[in-house]
């Protein structure tokens, strides 16, 4: 008994340190400066294929979990599907295809960003929701040339923190994101 | 063909000659004698009887008529009456001498019977006169009663009495007829007697030669055969007279029989004596080897008696051995009965120990269970916790638009969300935490397994012990039986060897006996070769050969 006691109190010991270390590290810490909202960037940030992404909140409506959605035939393979949304159905863009990013599979933690304005209305699919955060503008670094691929003209630019802004406002007015498809139905006629 | 005859016969031949001579002679006198009485008794009893008779006839007539005159003398009528009686009574006498001479068993004589039947008139006659007499003198006539007595009366009595005495006479007559015929047959009975006693005598003494005669010669040369006989000398042979059919026959033949048996008996016993000698003389041998052997053998005899004491010691330490193993199986009998009940006790233990491992792994599965719900209910505690996060991303957008306003609101906001993270982070450790616990109850449950499959082993192994320690309460229950029965059977040996000490005791008793006896044999041995030696010479004293 005491052998087996002994580590246990080791260990005791050492998570008391830690708590003490982080009270101490948390004690350390800068308090932050008061920065004037004009120069905040107010966003939702999201993981999506390894990545994490963030998005300015004036154009997410809410946040949602990506419980039943049902695929459409005949539409592009970045439309994932439709979902309802207490009554309101909705269309679901999969950035992963659209960007052309490897991806892994659907899973019930899922979640989907409704962005939305005075036009447009569809949900981001994204693995993960990180939470809400605030960038100041002037930190922002505008795309880098360096970046190409489709997701280029979406970006909005990159932080410190290696988190990518999309432009909410260029997804929503995308035209491929509006889809028209017609499809002759000759052998019926 | 006097020889052939047997001597019994020719003896009862001789014997009967005489025999029917002296009979004759006996019946021939007899014969006389018999005659000679006849006559003699006819003379005592009848004549002489009758001659008496005839005289008492007389005397009685006499007394009557003295009786009447008696009464004619008296004439007294009183007087009367008694001679009356008196002469009825004698006349009665004289009536029963009558008789008795007509009674008589005589021959029919005419002469007396003429005579009987005339003084039969002549009687009635003078009783009827008589009887007038009386009357008359009874009527007082007496002299009238006197002239017919003297006229009639008297010379009719005399008449009677003279015819009476007649009749003696003529039995007289009778009596000496009858003498001279007894004298005459008896002289002649004498002359017959004297002619048959002669020849009676002369048969005898011819007779009696013959048979002398014939009996003797052969018994002469008997008595020289067995005079021979008794000098030891069994030669000679008997060839007279071998051809008689007689007894003398048989009788020298027997002789001669018995003559040649004893002669080849003689010679047997020769040679047996031979035999008798020389066996002897073996006999000596083998009793001195023998003799020899006993003592031996008694020698051997007490050697063999150590031994037995020896082994007598070593069955009776045996025994004592035996009863202290029979002890000890005794005490394992104990021991493994302790021991069965102790193993029965072990196994219900296990039994009972196997119920309560069950129970242990009973609980450990719905242990297993609840662990399963309870990763239920943290699955929907994260998903709470998702939920409170989204929510709490989705009040920081709306506070956000809210603009200046809503600032205040994202700091609840995002402390909501702090709590939602921290929430999934608490599920997260009791996941883990869970995760521990699900393979802590799995090994559990594993070592539950184990355990109760090593529980049912022990049962079993308990079970084999039971029976092993059953086996071995029996086995040692047999062992200790057999220990009984193996103290008594050394017991018995115990016994038997004693036993055997005696009886080898009397065995080497019976061994000097028998040495000494053996002895003592030789002796007797010895005296049979002598005795043997003294028979051959007694033996050869018999002639059997002619010389």
């Amino acid at each position: 008994m005491i052998e087996k006691n002994k580590p246990l109190s080791i260990v005791k010991n050492e998570s008391e340190q830690a708590i003490l270390k982080a009270r101490a590290q948390a004690l350390a810490k800068e308090p932050e400066k008061i920065v004037p909202a004009s120069e905040l960037l107010e966003i939702i940030t999201f993981r999506l294929g390894g990545e994490t992404y963030g998005i300015e909140s004036v154009y997410v409506r809410e946040v949602y979990p990506l419980r039943d959605f049902t695929p459409l035939p005949g539409v592009p393979a970045f439309i994932l599907g439709i979902i309802n949304v207490r009554g309101q159905i909705l269309s679901i863009v999969n950035l992963k295809v659209f960007f052309k990013l490897p991806g892994k599979g659907l899973g019930d933690l899922n979640k989907v960003i409704i962005l939305h304005n005075n036009l447009m209305k569809f949900g981001l699919l994204a693995d993960e929701i990180v939470g809400t955060a605030s960038v100041l503008l002037s930190t922002l670094q505008l795309s880098l040339p360096t970046i190409t691929g489709v997701g280029r003209e979406f970006m909005k630019g990159i932080t410190a923190e290696n988190l990518i802004i999309l432009d909410g406002d260029k997804l929503l007015n995308e035209r491929k994101m509006i889809v028209h498809e017609e499809i002759a139905f000759t052998a019926s006629k | 063909m006097l020889n052939n005859m047997r001597v019994g016969m020719r003896l009862s031949l001789g014997f009967c000659l005489i025999l029917v001579l002296l009979s004759g002679i006996i019946f021939i006198s007899l014969s006389s004698m018999e005659i000679s009485r006849y006559n003699l008794e006819r003379i005592v009893t009848i004549n002489n009887t009758r001659i008496e008779m005839a005289n008492g006839m007389i005397d009685q007539v006499r007394e009557v008529s003295i009786a009447i005159r008696d009464a004619c003398l008296l004439g007294d009528s009183e007087k009367i009456q008694a001679v009356t009686a008196n002469i009825a009574k004698i006349r009665k006498e004289y009536d029963e001498y009558l008789g008795k001479f007509e009674e008589l068993p005589a021959e029919k004589n005419r002469e007396i019977d003429e005579k009987i039947a005339s003084i039969k008139a002549v009687q009635q006659k003078s009783r009827d006169l008589n009887d007038e007499v009386v009357a008359l003198a009874a009527a007082g006539k007496i002299e009238e009663a006197n002239v017919l007595m003297h006229a009639k009366a008297s010379p009719m009595v005399k008449q009677w009495i003279e015819m009476t005495d007649d009749l003696v006479q003529l039995a007289e007559k009778r009596s000496i007829l009858r003498y001279n015929e007894a004298k005459e047959s008896q002289s002649e009975a004498y002359r017959f007697i004297l002619l048959l006693g002669i020849a009676a005598v002369v048969m005898t003494i011819v007779i009696s030669i013959v048979l002398t005669l014939g009996i003797t010669g052969p018994l002469d040369i008997c008595i020289a055969a067995a005079k021979r006989i008794s000098n030891k000398d069994l030669t000679g042979d008997l060839t007279v007279q071998h051809n008689r059919g007689d007894e003398l026959g048989i009788m020298t033949q027997s002789f001669r029989g018995m003559i040649e048996t004893l002669r080849d008996q003689i010679r047997e016993i020769t040679d047996g004596v031979n035999v008798l000698a020389s066996s002897s003389n073996e006999i000596l041998v083998s009793t001195s080897q023998l003799a020899s052997g006993a003592a031996e053998s008694a020698t051997g005899i007490s050697e063999t008696m150590t031994t037995v004491e020896e082994v007598r010691q070593a069955a009776r330490l045996s025994s004592e051995k035996a009863k202290m193993v029979a002890d000890s199986a005794q005490r394992v009998v104990q021991v493994s009965q302790t021991g069965k009940n102790a193993v029965d006790n072990t196994v219900t233990t296990m039994l009972h120990i196997r119920d309560q491992m069950e129970a242990i792994a009973q609980t450990i599965l719905q242990l297993s269970e609840q662990s399963q719900a309870i990763g239920g209910i943290i699955a929907t505690v994260t998903d709470l916790a998702d939920q409170s996060n989204l929510l709490a991303v989705n009040a920081a957008i709306e506070a956000a638009k809210a603009g200046e306003q809503g600032r205040g609101f994202v700091v609840d906001a995002q402390e909501i969300k702090s709590l939602a993270e921290q929430s999934k982070q608490a599920t997260t450790q009791i996941r883990a935490i869970l995760t521990e616990v699900q393979k802590a109850t799995n090994v559990a449950v594993l070592a539950t397994e184990q355990g109760t499959k090593a529980v049912d082993g022990g049962v079993k192994q308990s079970a084999q012990t039971g029976e092993a320690v059953k086996i071995l309460a029996e086995s040692s229950m047999e062992a200790s039986q057999v220990a009984t029965q193996i103290v008594a059977s050394s017991q018995q040996q115990v016994v038997g060897m004693d036993q055997i000490g005696v009886a080898m005791t009397n065995i080497n008793q019976a061994g000097v006996q028998n040495a000494s006896a053996m002895k003592q044999a030789e002796v007797a041995a010895k005296n049979l070769n002598e005795l043997g030696q003294k028979l051959r010479k007694i033996v050869d004293q018999f002639k059997i050969k002619e010389a």
